[in-house]
């Protein structure tokens, strides 16, 4: 029996790709392989103790390669469900999205409607997760005004879902300097009128810096509350439904619940 | 009455949100409409919920009423005019102002405008179209707009209303002219049916046009003759009569016939629609269409009927929301639970709650008649008007047609598919698409999505059911009956004793003691 084989990378879609496409060319047999995705602080939590390790550096030519057979020989959905995969918070997506491709390979085009299947039900699932938090976040986002007009948001996803709520923003106000910022991830949005909107990676801020961003109340936030108070119909107050519609995890950055 | 004459701009909205709070037709969704690179703003047509209240409902629009003033006396109406209550006005330049800055700290998808009548209908809708023509003009704003139009208003400025916003509504309050004319003596029946009726023709003539031509230059109003001689919508027959009468009374007050006929009809056309074919009105101060490229009520049109203020049954409560739904097309109807705000004596109380329940088995039907395919009358009937509040409309349908059950799971056509109890349009559709690779069971279904808990007395898998089960009407009742149904939070209070009362003049025809005793407990 061969040693079991573990592919490295980084937690991305090209850096799973760029494992994928690796892994696959080694021909080492799909069995005898896994693929993981790094983790800050949790690198060598689950070492596997006789297993070869090989570190994957990302390589944007080889994952494009990957990308264009999954559009080619799969389909388009079967691509856009992967990328939103690879932003789970899942651990252990990089494995399962290789597990998928195996399979979407050798099925084709169909493979996505294959629900009663294992690995295609537990990509669903993860795709819905990531796709339902996206959507939540166009809504939940908060921005406050700043010196200048910049609008600022402060959020903290649990999928690194940035790059999927920020075309919507960028569309949606054009005319206007925006920053999203993703606190977990340290990673921020950037929106310039007139030009396409960036990616950046920020050093972490300090809360106190943090607070004040995010703590400017001004005359349409007072507002704001004023009237998310009055709409709600007192007779019929139900925590437990208001709750289950906006989990708690979302309100510490939502303008009507900051006393 | 109270007037405040510099009333600050919190204490306003304070007022003026308390005063919509009760307005149901909160959705955003239905059209789907990019930003641009001039103003602010884009549409999605899957609608955005931006919070939820503390009564759990969701937040997506700036819903205000314009004002709180009114010069009718509509008896279920907290703003009626004989009660003594602090009133307030926005101005179009501070509710425009106040809906583009909270759009753009993303509080909000747009702006949901409902108004009592200052000084006369038209004068408020002056107002009303002042407000959304600087929000799309001045501001150049691309979000949603839904507004309701007011009834007895110059069409004219219904029309250029319906060319600033996405959806219009217009509530008919309350299922018959009769009612209507008992609980809101200013209004009548036609004056609503009429705008609701303009703007659908509306809708037809100006598909793929943009709002660009100057109002003179209409070559619409020449079509509005074609269409009315030539709507052939289909009429009610069919329907029994004492509904059909009920329907066509609200049209005709009083006159016993079809609203479809009612378009063709000549005194009708003769007064009613010349008033709409009538060029601008003098009040409008607006002679010409916005310039921008819009469309004509992108998202159509929906309405709102008052459930429990007058003693319609839930027959003749859908059959109208069907005949609006296909006479009409009308996007929603919305049915909203009476509230004695009012506690008036003249009003049935509503101390122990609104009818919530009824309200939600409206809206279940409701759905059945959109998107599964169901009439009215499959539904209920003349001997049977109420729904039965202790099983959701469509288990109580299936109950009642053993005879079509049960169907095989790998062959049935998606409509029949429809029609079993756990089975909804996506599970529906799954089931289509993951059969072609192979063959299902049940433990397939349950992974698509299928809620087996209600599925499994009306289906087969590759010919055999999940457990051999007589279809036993009373046998599968009692099944259905101790699977808890998810009702929406909040309603299961109101499961009381004295609403299950009803029953009895619902015809509940399960009436076994230990069943609703067992019920009570799980429902309360
Ligand atoms: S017209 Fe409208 S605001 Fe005025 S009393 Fe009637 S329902 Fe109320």
């Amino acid at each position: 029996m061969k040693n079991k084989r573990i592919y490295l990378c980084d937690n991305s879609i090209d850096g799973i790709f760029t494992a994928i496409y690796l892994a696959w060319s080694s021909r080492y047999g799909h069995s005898n392989i896994k693929i993981e995705e790094k983790y800050e602080g949790s690198k060598f939590a689950n070492i596997e103790l006789f297993a070869e390790y090989i570190v994957v550096d990302t390589d944007y030519n080889l994952s494009k390669k990957v990308a264009d057979s999954i559009k080619k020989k799969i389909s388009e959905e079967a691509y856009e469900m992967v990328c939103r995969v690879a932003l789970s918070y899942y651990e252990g997506k990089a494995d399962l999205i290789y597990r998928f491709l195996i399979l979407a390979f050798a099925v084709g085009p169909t493979i996505t409607e294959r629900l009663s299947n294992e690995i295609v039900n537990r990509m669903f699932r993860l795709d819905r997760n990531v796709g339902r938090e996206a959507h939540h976040l166009l809504g939940f986002i908060r921005f406050s005004q700043h010196a200048d007009g910049l609008l600022i948001s402060v959020i903290r996803p649990k999928n690194d879902v940035l790059t999927l709520v920020t075309p919507h923003f960028a569309d949606r106000l054009s005319q206007e300097k925006f920053i999203i910022y993703d606190e977990n991830r340290k990673l921020a949005s950037i929106h310039i009128p007139g030009r396409q909107w960036i990616l950046a990676q920020l050093p972490k801020l300090e809360q106190e810096k943090l607070d004040e961003i995010w703590g400017i109340d001004d005359e349409y936030s007072n507002l704001w509350k004023i009237f998310f108070k009055s709409i709600a119909i007192k007779e019929r107050t139900n925590p437990k439904l208001q709750r289950n519609n906006l989990p708690l995890r979302y309100r510490s950055y939502m303008t009507e619940f900051k006393i | 009455m109270v007037i405040l004459e510099t009333m600050s701009l919190q204490r306003k909205l304070e007022i003026l949100s308390d005063a919509a709070k009760y307005d149901v037709a909160c959705t955003s969704s239905g059209v789907d409409r990019k930003g641009n690179s001039l103003g602010m703003g884009n549409s999605v047509a899957c609608g955005i919920c931006h919070t939820f209240s503390a009564d759990g409902r969701c937040i997506s629009l700036l819903k205000v009423l314009y004002t709180n003033e009114c010069i009718f006396d509509c008896k279920y109406c907290a703003n009626r005019a004989s009660n003594d209550i602090v009133r307030a006005s926005f101005t179009p330049e501070e509710l425009s102002e106040l809906t583009m800055e909270f759009y753009r700290r993303n509080y909000i998808e747009g702006l949901f405008l409902s108004s009592g009548i200052l000084i006369s209908p038209n004068h408020t809708m002056e107002l009303i179209i002042e407000t959304v023509r600087r929000l799309r003009q001045l501001h150049h704003f691309n979000g949603y707009i839904h507004c309701k139009a007011i009834p007895g208003a110059d069409p004219a400025l219904i029309e250029l209303l319906g060319w600033y916003t996405d959806r219009m509504s217009i509530n008919l309050e309350l299922p018959t002219a009769e009612s209507l004319k008992q609980l809101a003596p200013h209004k009548n029946r036609k004056n609503i049916l009429k705008p609701i009726r303009q703007v659908q023709i509306g809708k037809k003539l100006f598909t793929d046009y943009k709002g660009v031509t100057p109002y003179s230059d209409r070559p619409v109003m020449q079509a509005v003759n074609v269409l009315t001689d030539t709507a052939g919508l289909p009429d009610l027959t069919g329907m029994t009569d004492s509904v059909g009468m009920a329907i066509s009374n609200g049209i005709s007050d009083g006159r016993p016939e079809p609203i479809a006929a009612s378009v063709n009809d000549n005194s009708y056309k003769d007064n009613d629609i010349k008033d709409i074919i009538r060029t601008g009105s003098s009040l409008a101060p607006y002679h010409n269409r916005p310039a921008t490229k819009r469309s004509f009520v992108p998202a159509g049109q929906s309405t709102q009927m008052i459930v429990g203020a007058t003693d319609e049954s839930d027959y003749q409560i859908m059959a109208v929301a069907e005949a609006l739904y296909r006479n009409f097309d009308l996007k929603r109807v919305f049915y909203s639970a009476f509230m004695n705000v009012n506690q008036d004596p003249r009003l049935p109380s509503t101390e122990d709650g609104p009818p919530l329940l009824r309200e939600h088995r409206l809206y279940q039907a409701d759905w059945l008649i959109r998107f599964y395919g169901f009439t009215i009358n499959e539904l209920l009937d003349e001997r049977r008007q109420n729904f039965n509040l202790l099983l959701d409309p469509k288990c109580d349908w299936a109950l009642s047609h053993l005879d079509r059950f049960p169907v095989e799971i790998n062959r049935a056509d998606y409509h029949t598919l429809l029609r079993v109890p756990g089975i909804g349009t996506i599970s529906a559709q799954r089931i289509i698409t993951a059969r072609k690779s192979a063959a299902l069971d049940f433990e397939d279904l349950k992974r698509l999505g299928v809620v087996l808990k209600r599925a499994v007395y009306f289906i087969t898998c590759k010919g055999r059911m999940m457990y051999p089960v007589k279809l036993d009407e009373d046998f599968i009742s009692r099944q259905l009956l101790a699977v808890k149904e998810r009702l929406p939070f909040g309603i299961e209070k109101d499961l009381t004793y004295k609403q299950l009362s009803i029953f009895d003049d619902a015809n509940f025809k399960l009436a076994n003691h230990d069943l609703v005793g067992g019920f009570l407990i799980t429902g309360s």
